[in-house]
């Protein structure tokens, strides 16, 4: 039996998996800190308000709000839950996206761009073809299907840039990030899809069940009622264990990973290394602008259009989704549905505290910034620093070096 | 006072994780004298060296200066002794200037400002003094690895150093050039300099040095007077057992034409002239041809153009009859080509990934390991127990071994394994002993000939001139991007070689016989 | 034409100042990503500082009393404190890649996420709004300097040179152009630029000649906190009238893009500042732009839509490194962890 236990303690996935529950408590505690030292300085939060706002940190998703004597009542709250999976949904696909092009030794830091690309097309095909004319079930697939290949395009750019010129990914992302929310405002402000009818939503776009148009439910209203959770989450689902079986199972994610952790090995193995980055970053984009179509086409969300000024979070959050999964694309429905608590936790904690949001994103900061040195905390857990050592420190070297210099390039 | 020795080091102690680099070593340096330290790849000579230059602290021992005990706690406290290394990878800024290289770290300054007129007159005389001409203004990346090797050298004078250690000096230059670098170390010694001299290499010690001291696995195996011993007790006391010097081979049998390169031309990186400029050769099937040349003249482009790792300028690339110029590394895989790369770890390995994922890394695709795109783990494993049998691998946990955790030798094996096993009719071995031990040399020597019996045509590169010598059936030397020569090694001498690959003499545009 | 000019100096200055910040972190061998987080950061710090001071009694007399020197302290002032921020904030990043080895981009990125996040958190608890202002009185009217400083009427005409170098300007602009031309010095000139930039191309040979790596590294990185959070405020100062929002609208990454089209040289960064600050003046103010002084606003008349020249800079950037990104140099050894054990 104790043979058992440290076996399981003894396993890499077993270390990656506390590394990374690690890294969520020290976040949701740095959380904690700032809330409690915020509550201490400012005088209209009196220490109760302090203690709620440390309470629904860690568990805010069991909130049922404040009962009659104004004291945070707690339980099974069916509709945050259901909230939860509908907010899991993009953040799963944004992760996965992350994840993807992580193996192939990519920092994809594009999702939002690509998450806009796809919330456009996706948008637009939705409320764009007549459901009078085109039933509404088509419509959503063309539009699924729409706001992928918006995002596989959009991913391709710097995916191209970055095979065919050597330029770092990470720069080109931003700034087709960037030129992506000018281009989504541009083209939803040129078009008919603004929102006219309803006075409190002007600069927002249409539901999509503005045009009959919504992801089927498939039962998940009745288990989890009063929420917007739909049949997209299972989708996401699906889409994640597909990624798994092509990263782990097929030949093309075994070549994406030989070029992800050495690109100058797979050349010389004859893979061809410019293929896969551009492949890599397609599917990357598929997934991002697959999650924005799963998340608008809802339909019970309104966009938002003039966003030249703001890329989306969800994008952003796919980071730390995929790092604390390790990349792994079943940690990833996880980590994303983990994410989309803390968002449950962060709409809680404007509601009933006098704090806000952005304390949630904090927390998800403090997690990316704890997961840029997993290695070491796996480390500090076999407790035999010196042999992992040199993996943490020449892996980036091999990855860095094709950004740096020339490729095939001469060294040592 | 006055100890008869400069420099104790006094049973020294080194460990790192699951191995001990240095047990209980000591290591005597007389004032004035040139004392190597002779031991094969992976003996502990380098490790030993850094304990005395503060790159490391020794687990235990002690390290005494002129009889009296000092602890050296990093370079700045090894400069303070005026101890002085030159590091077998120089550690030159490329980007910045030789005289740059020299002073950093020792700058003189006036309010934190550079004072470099001072230090380039200082420099200049001791280039004078020493005749070691370098070009002070020259950037380090413009220069050949002989002036390098002089900056370094001139590092160390700079700073005053009366205790000078060269590591592994020898193996970046030509047999001139060399005889060059024992002269210098000759003036030196005569100075009052105590020079330590780290090699592997027999012959050099037997004309340079007064004592040599021997390591073989992390072990001292004594110190011995050069003038009371010959090269055959030394590599005796090094390897632990007789070595065979030389590999024993039948004569070649040259078949037909297997590569035929014309005129290839390769353009270089960072510079306006051509890396490889206009190369034409053969190699026949049956026959070892060895490309020679002192590191940098273009052997690694003219590898990188015929494999297709980089894009050629001009030029024809034939292979078993079928042209290969423009094709793809995959293509020119699928024609019949297997190469050993130079770089074990940037091109040869995925380190992070499994050995058998390794051996498959060109073959996945094959219908033998995947179906319908999904890979078949079973046939993966079963070809990569076969390969680590057949070639004798040695790995902690067979296939699932993890490339980076086996050592230099069975990570070589392994590459050599999957190359050779695929039994194609050209194999380019780039420096396929580099960093190796001598048994390990021994074994991938016999593989090489064994292919060449077999009718495969070998392309071998290779800096080692023992090497080059010893294998191959005829040598082409490079320099400069050219083929200046060609020579058959049964009548050729190494000194003539040397003359060529310093650029000293050549032949005809594509090397006529000799 | 005055106009233009002024225009882009104002977005020009910071983005030399952070390009520069990202060549002292690069050439000590750390890639910096995070300057945007701790341009947000700084800016941040600046408002605030200058939004809780403006109550000293010291500055409301000299806002009522037209005492401009003071004003000028006070805005130098604001300009330190978010310069000592930045860099403490940027400890984050050093810690994370010098002392843990930990992947640059992904500790960068992280420093990226959190600026925003705590600042709008502490904007949203101080003050309960979305952006933080100051409390009376606008960045015009407490800093910038003009001919009413000065007690001359609006009408009289100082030339070409004094009206675009000397009136309506901030002191800023001029600090961060003497601070940049200190900073290039150090550089190339000293003793401690020698061996900062043998860092970040060669950390062994370094390390053999007796220079502290880690330290070297933290010096540079730290350097680069503090002009990149200088740099955040002075681009909320001149540019976003002295408001805080925890945004900067990826100008940090612009800079970074700077840097590389500069080639790691500071000369070549003034210049490319320069072009990528006319883009960015274009894009934000494209409208109000009058070229050669006709009273004709070309550029907003040609009926070229407002959103590609928004897209402007994003497209100059990318265009700029396609042609770039082949030549370029990027210190050898940036992005790869430093350990003493492996030589």
């Amino acid at each position: 039996m104790k043979n058992k236990l440290s076996d399981i303690y003894g396993k890499d996935g077993t270390k990656k998996v506390l590394a990374s529950l690690i890294s969520i408590l020290v976040g949701l505690f740095v959380g904690t800190i700032i809330v409690v030292i915020v509550g201490l300085t400012k005088d209209t939060i009196t220490p109760t308000g302090i203690w709620d706002g440390v309470r629904l940190i860690f568990a805010g998703i069991f909130s049922t709000g404040r009962d009659a004597a104004g004291n945070l009542s707690w339980g099974y709250n069916p509709q945050s839950v259901g909230n939860m999976l509908f907010r899991a949904t993009p953040l799963i696909m944004t992760g996965l996206s992350v994840a993807v092009a992580y193996k192939t030794g990519l920092f994809n830091i594009g999702a939002p761009g690509q998450y806009l690309m796809g919330t456009m097309a996706s948008l637009m095909i939705a409320l764009g073809i007549p459901s009078e004319v085109v039933p509404a079930g088509i419509i959503w697939i063309l539009a699924f299907l729409g706001g992928c290949l918006a995002g596989a395009l959009w991913g391709c750019i710097p995916g191209l840039l970055k095979a065919l010129l050597n330029i770092n990914e990470v720069l080109a992302c931003i700034m087709t990030n960037w030129l992506a929310a000018n281009l989504v405002t541009w083209a939803f402000d040129v078009s008919n899809f603004k929102n006219m009818v309803e006075n409190t939503k002007a600069g927002y776009i249409y539901k999509t069940t503005f045009n009959g148009v919504e992801t089927p439910k498939l039962g998940l209203d009745k288990i989890f009622p009063g929420s917007q959770v739909n049949g997209g989450i299972l989708i996401a689902i699906v889409i994640a264990i597909a990624m798994y079986i092509l990263i782990n199972k097929t030949t093309l994610g075994y070549q994406l990973k030989a070029c992800g952790s050495n690109r100058h090995a797979a050349r010389y193995a004859g893979i061809n290394d410019k293929r896969n980055i551009v492949l890599s970053m397609a599917i990357a984009g598929t997934l991002s602008g697959g999650g924005a179509a799963l998340y608008w086409l809802a339909g019970n969300t309104e966009f938002y259009w003039s966003t030249y000024q703001s890329l989306p979070a969800i994008g952003f959050n796919g980071i730390p989704v995929a790092l604390l999964a390790v990349c792994n694309p079943i940690g990833v429905i996880f980590t994303g549905s983990f994410m989309a608590m803390l968002d449950i936790v962060g709409q809680q904690l404007t509601g009933y505290t006098a704090y806000n949001e952005y304390i949630t994103d904090v927390i998800i900061a403090v997690i990316v910034y704890l997961s840029a040195f997993s290695l070491v905390i796996r480390m500090a857990l076999t407790g035999k620093p010196k042999a992992k050592t040199e993996k943490i420190e020449k892996k980036p070297a091999a990855e860095k070096k094709p950004d740096t210099q020339p490729e095939g390039g001469e060294e040592a | 006072m006055d100890s008869e020795y400069i420099i104790e080091m006094l049973n020294i102690r080194k460990e790192f994780p699951g191995i001990v680099a240095n047990d209980d070593i000591t290591l005597q340096l007389r004032r004035g004298e040139i004392h190597a330290l002779l031991g094969e790849n992976g003996a502990g000579k380098s490790t030993l060296m850094s304990v005395l230059f503060g790159l490391y602290q020794p687990e235990a021992g002690e390290i005494r200066k002129n009889g009296q005990t000092v602890r050296i706690h990093n370079p700045n406290d090894a400069t303070a002794l005026h101890i002085g290394m030159v590091h077998q990878h120089f550690k030159l800024v490329d980007v910045f200037t030789v005289l740059d290289n020299i002073i950093l770290g020792a700058e003189d300054t006036k309010l934190g400002f550079l004072q470099k007129k001072v230090a380039r007159k200082k420099v200049q005389e001791l280039s004078e003094k020493y005749k070691l001409q370098v070009d002070l203004d020259a950037k380090v990346e413009d220069i050949t690895v002989g002036m390098q090797q002089r900056t370094e050298i001139l590092k160390m004078l700079y700073r005053d150093n009366e205790i000078l250690i060269f590591d592994e000096p020898t193996a970046v230059l030509t047999p001139q050039e060399i005889d060059e670098l024992m002269e210098i170390m000759r003036g030196f010694a005569k100075e009052g300099k105590s020079i330590l001299f780290i090699t592997h290499k027999l012959n050099e010690i037997m004309a340079v040095a007064d004592r040599c001291t021997v390591l073989r696995k992390g072990k001292c195996v004594g110190t011995v007077n050069i003038a009371d011993t010959n090269q055959q007790e030394l590599s005796n006391m090094m390897v632990g057992r007789p070595v065979q010097l030389q590999v024993e081979k039948m004569p070649a049998k040259p078949g037909d034409v297997i590569l035929d390169v014309q005129n290839l031309t390769v353009h270089a990186k960072n510079s306006k002239k051509n890396a490889v400029h206009d190369v034409s050769f053969q190699v026949r099937g049956g026959e070892i041809v060895c490309i020679a040349g002192i590191d940098g003249n273009g052997q690694s482009e003219l590898v990188y153009g015929l494999t297709g790792l980089e894009k050629t300028a001009g030029g024809h690339v034939t292979l078993c009859g079928k042209d290969i110029s423009k094709a793809s590394v995959h293509k020119r895989s699928e024609a019949g080509m297997s190469h050993i790369p130079e770089d074990r770890h940037k091109h040869g390995l995925v380190l992070d990934d499994t050995l058998e994922n390794n051996i498959v890394l060109q073959s996945f695709q094959e219908p033998r390991f995947q179906k319908l795109g999904f890979i078949k783990k079973d046939a993966v494993r079963q070809y990569a127990q076969k390969i680590i049998d057949q070639y004798d691998v040695r790995s902690g946990q067979g296939p699932v071994t993890v490339a980076r955790s086996m050592s230099g030798g069975n990570q070589q094996k392994a590459i050599i394994g999957r190359e050779v096993d695929r039994g194609l009719p050209l194999l380019i071995a780039v420096q396929p002993t580099r960093g190796l031990d001598v048994g390990a040399i021994e074994y991938i020597h016999k593989q090489l000939v064994a292919q060449r019996d077999e009718g495969k045509a070998v392309l071998l590169v290779s800096l080692e001139l023992d090497e080059v010598m010893n294998l191959s059936d005829r040598i082409l030397v490079m320099y400069e991007g050219e083929i200046v020569g060609e020579f058959d090694p049964k009548t050729t001498t190494v000194q003539e070689l040397g003359l060529y690959m310093a650029g000293a003499k050549r032949d005809g545009k594509g090397g006529a016989q000799a | 034409m005055t106009f233009l000019i002024q225009q882009t100096l104002l977005y020009a200055v910071p983005l030399m100042i952070v390009a520069l910040a990202g060549v002292f972190a690069e050439r000590s061998g750390i890639i910096n990503l995070a300057l945007e987080g701790i341009m947000i950061f700084g800016a941040f710090i600046g408002v605030l500082f200058v939004h809780s001071m403006q109550n000293l009694e010291v500055f409301t007399t000299a806002a009522r009393e037209g005492d401009w020197l003071t004003l000028q302290g006070l805005e130098l002032l604001a300009m330190v404190v978010a310069a000592i921020m930045g860099a403490v904030f940027s400890l984050l990043l050093s810690f994370a890649s010098i002392n843990l080895r930990a992947d640059q981009t992904i500790g960068g990125t992280a420093l990226n996420l959190m600026a925003p996040a705590l600042v709008l958190f502490l904007i949203r608890v101080l003050v309960n709004q979305n952006t933080l202002q100051m409390q009376t009185g606008d960045a015009a009217s407490w800093f910038m300097i003009k001919k009413s400083t000065f007690g001359v009427k609006k009408s009289v005409d100082w030339g070409f040179f004094g009206e675009t170098f000397l009136n309506k300007i901030y002191i800023a602009t001029y600090i961060c152009i003497i601070i940049f031309i200190v900073l290039a010095i150090i550089l190339y000139k000293t003793r401690f630029g020698l061996r900062l930039r043998s860092c970040g191309e060669n950390p062994q040979a370094a390390d053999s000649l007796g220079i502290n790596v880690y330290k070297m590294r933290y010096i540079g990185t730290t350097i680069s906190g503090a002009l990149a959070g200088m740099g955040g405020f002075v681009y909320s100062l001149t540019t976003a009238n002295c408001t805080a929002n925890g945004d900067v609208a990826g100008f940090g990454f612009l800079a970074l893009a700077v840097m590389i089209f500069g080639n790691w040289k500071p000369l070549n960064i003034a210049g490319a500042s320069l072009l990528f600050g006319l883009f960015k003046c274009i894009a934000a103010a494209y409208s109000s732009i009058d070229i050669n002084g006709d009273g004709v606003y070309w550029l907003a008349q040609i009926g070229i839509s407002s959103h590609l020249y928004r897209m402007l800079p994003y497209l100059v950037t990318l265009v700029v490194l396609a042609f770039t990104s082949k030549k370029s140099r990027a210190p050898k050894a940036e992005g790869i962890p430093y350990d003493k054990g492996s030589r």
